[in-house]
């Protein structure tokens, strides 16, 4: 490792005080202000959140759903995972399992709810076609619904990325010395799984705790936390105070969570070597597996089906004749353009700015020897427990007075925070691998510490590099909870207008703009996969 | 000539290395020889500048190098894993330096290394389709081209298979006569440090067991570690080989 240059501390100090003033100090003034009331501080404003009956009951609604979307997310996923991994489907199944289980990502989540509403609702695609109304979706039934398939996605990667890590020679040594079906599939799925399993599970919990975009869109009457916190604040009697109380209230599970995360960390198994093996050959279990997790794939896709059917329709599902009037009118309203337009511009800052920042930091963690590194693990973790309606609420009362208030620039720092974690670890981990004495070697070639940066660190790291600014761009393009206390009329943006619509029941449009993300997002993601690609070829 | 005068070094209360001085000759190969652990690499990381000492003084050519920091000393190594860049090609991990400095070496001299190196066929190859003594010998042509005033090299064989093994070090000494080198070899192979160098240091221990040439220490063992952990193996290779060939052939 290189001794501590000049430059590194150019990078590190600001690094740093980034994160104090938009991370620390507005979490700080959050929790101070929990505490404030109009005569000194006290736990007043506690003991009347506490002692409010309805704000008590969103918080229980909200713990009880969650807790029932994480287990059945967490089933979910594992069957999947498990039908990729442990049996000899269809290749091309294995392959629209993988990508399809990912397109909800691409979408707001407020998106989903008006999904939902559509598909299942009195008139809904999938009741005419069942015949029947299913059951009634606003409230528990379509949260679930909603929650299941925001969490879906990355309950997947989690427990997918880990049966890669599983040695599956262990289950033919299990069958090789008499073990029974049950015993086998115990001790050498379950078992090494089981930190992961935990993982998914608090994963769900915390993503489905602290989502605004679907109780926004199809709660109902069904109160939880993330809608409460909404009505506190920007309600008809703003009440700031018990806003900053709810928040702390809101990431309080999450701390428990991340901690538990951490916890089950060490339940996993880490094998040093493995290699890969074909499957031993079961008809039965292929194709119960096929079945099953088409059915679920399809499920899930289904419910995304009518946003794409609907706006092509002159009056879904009155007059259900072709017309492509709805997409000219929307478009021809310079409104949705400048939305549009807005997203675009947030989701390209915050991807180019934080995947600068995430890498940066990554490069001191793992590259350097410079004093309080560690600190960056901190930030890392801090990030990935606060939800974004807390950290979005937390700037609302930090910068209120402030020149930042209102501009594009406080939505993109406050993205770039909130999704910190993830291309963070990404780098890390990259970095970690590469040989250790590449910096001494190009010193010794005559580099200053910089260049060996920017001539041998960042080209090996291009793959990564790309996945961190397609996870940014992604994320700002879908996020609501992050943002919607922070835009305004002149920086609303796509998600936000989604949730302003709502209110003049413009489904079309809502599907159409949900549409135009999808989109952009789709574009992205191949771009960047296709650049990765090249990159790792290269290689 | 490279001056160490009472160099120590000790990690928190482990004494890595204890009082060495030694005096090593212009365009000498000098071996570093020990078991592992016993501090050789240390020692040549301290002359390279990327390990401070706690003690002792390294002068070259009369300048003292001491407080001089790892950049400025002039010196060079090829480390054990050789460090090439994967994202550039062979020829631009070779010419890497130069972009720092260009006027250390010219065109023409840059491709008098690469053909002295047998490198031409593989300039275009992505580090990871050359083998590895093509890698070696990759490593050693960008370390040589910054000119430097003194070759390390840590390790230098360890990685490489029997033939090649031998050509690589046939270079090594090519190199040493050719461009006056001073060049310090690691290694914990006493065949290979003693058929390579003009000089051994063997290193036990943090301290040196003996210096001295090849000839002085297969007929001269100054100790009893000498004579066990070195003599020995080679005379056990020795039976070894006299037992496949037959006495006949010694």
């Amino acid at each position: 490792m290189p001794d501590v240059k000049p430059a590194m501390r150019i990078i590190y100090i600001p690094i740093l005080l980034f994160f104090t003033a938009f991370l620390v100090v507005p979490l700080g003034i959050l929790f101070v202000r929990s505490f404030e009331t109009s005569d000194g501080f006290s736990l007043s404003n506690y003991l009347s959140v506490l002692s409010n009956a309805e704000l008590m009951a969103s918080i229980g609604n909200s713990i009880k759903i969650s807790s029932l979307t994480a287990v059945i997310t967490t089933f979910l996923a594992f069957v999947l995972a498990y039908a990729l991994n442990c049996t000899n489907i269809y290749k091309p199944l294995k392959a629209a399992i993988k990508t399809g289980i990912l397109i909800p990502m691409l979408l707001p989540t407020i998106t989903y709810g008006f999904a939902i509403i559509y598909s299942f609702g009195n008139q809904g695609l999938l009741t005419k076609i069942t015949g029947e109304n299913l059951f009634g979706i606003y409230g528990f039934n379509g949260l679930l619904i909603g929650y299941v398939i925001y969490t879906l996605p990355a309950a997947f990667l989690l427990i997918n990325n880990s049966f890669k890590y599983i040695d599956k020679k262990f289950m033919i040594v299990s069958n090789l010395m008499g073990d029974g079906v049950i015993r086998s599939f115990k001790n050498t799925i379950v078992r090494p799984l089981l930190g992961t399993l935990g993982g998914a599970f608090v994963l769900a919990f915390i993503l489905s705790f602290t989502d605004f975009g679907i109780p926004a869109s199809i709660g109902g009457t069904y109160t939880v936390v993330a809608t409460q916190l909404y009505q506190v604040m920007l309600g008809s009697i703003p009440d700031f105070n018990n806003g900053a109380v709810i928040a702390v209230l809101m990431l309080l599970p999450a701390v428990f969570g991340v901690l538990l995360l951490n916890y089950l960390e060490k339940l996993n198994f880490h094998y040093d070597k493995f290699t890969a093996i074909g499957m031993m050959q079961h008809r039965g279990r292929d194709v119960s597996f096929g079945i099953v997790s088409t059915v679920i794939l399809i499920g899930m896709l289904s419910i995304f089906a009518v946003m794409f059917i609907a706006p092509f329709l002159h009056s879904f599902p009155y007059d259900l004749t072709f017309t492509l009037t709805h997409i000219i009118d929307t478009f021809q309203s310079s409104d949705v353009r400048t939305v549009y337009q807005n997203s675009l511009f947030i989701a390209l800052s915050t991807a180019v700015l934080g995947t600068l920042i995430a890498f940066c930091s990554a490069v001191l963690n793992v590259r350097t020897a410079i004093k309080g590194r560690t600190s960056t693990d901190i930030i890392s973790m801090m990030t990935n427990t606060v939800p974004g309606m807390v950290l979005g609420l937390s700037y609302l009362f930090l910068f209120n007075g402030s020149s930042l208030k209102g501009t594009f620039t406080i939505i993109v720092l406050c993205n770039i925070v909130h999704y910190f974690t993830t291309p963070y670890l990404m780098a890390k981990n990259s970095l970690s691998k590469m040989n250790p004495i590449w910096e001494t070697t190009g010193e010794l070639l005559g580099d200053s510490w910089m260049k060996t940066v920017y001539r041998v660190l960042l080209p090996n790291s291009a793959s990564t590099v790309i996945e961190m600014f397609s996870y940014y761009f992604i994320n700002s393009m879908v996020t609501i909870s992050g943002i919607i206390f922070l835009v305004t009329a002149q920086t609303s943006v796509v998600a936000s207008k989604i949730k302003e619509l709502q209110h003049f029941a413009k489904f079309n449009e809502i599907f159409i703009l949900s549409i135009l993300i999808f989109l952009t997002n789709l574009v992205v993601k191949l771009l960047c996969d296709h650049f990765q690609k090249r990159k790792f070829n290269h290689l | 000539m490279l001056q160490l005068q009472n160099i120590s070094k000790q990690y928190d209360l482990k004494v890595v290395l204890d009082d060495i001085n030694l005096e090593i000759q212009t365009g000498e190969i000098v071996s570093l020889l020990g078991p592992s652990g016993s501090g050789k690499t240390t020692l040549l990381n301290i002359i390279l500048g990327l390990t401070t000492m706690n003690r002792g003084k390294i002068i070259f050519n009369d300048v003292d190098l001491t407080n001089v920091p790892m950049k400025r000393r002039g010196f060079n190594i090829v480390f054990q894993d050789y460090a090439l860049f994967p994202n550039l090609n062979a020829y631009d991990n070779i010419v890497y330096g130069l972009r720092n400095k260009k006027e250390v070496v010219s065109e023409k001299e840059i491709q008098d290394y690469i053909e002295f190196l047998g490198l031409k066929p593989h300039l275009a190859k992505k580090i990871g389709e050359l083998s590895g003594g093509q890698k070696q010998r990759v490593a050693l042509a960008r370390t040589l081209v910054t000119k430097p005033k003194i070759l390390l090299l840590d390790e230098p064989l360890s990685a490489l298979d029997g033939v090649i093994k031998e050509s690589i070090k046939q270079r090594i000494q090519l190199i040493a006569k050719e461009f006056k080198l001073t060049t310090i070899i690691v290694t914990h192979d006493p065949e290979e440090a003693l058929t390579l160098s003009d000089k051994i240091v063997i290193i036990n221990e943090g301290t040196i067991a003996q210096f001295g040439t090849p000839h002085e220490i297969i007929n001269q063992p100054s100790n009893h570690f000498v004579e066990e952990f070195i003599l020995k193996q080679l005379h056990i290779k020795r039976q070894n080989i006299y037992n496949l060939f037959g006495d006949n052939y010694a």
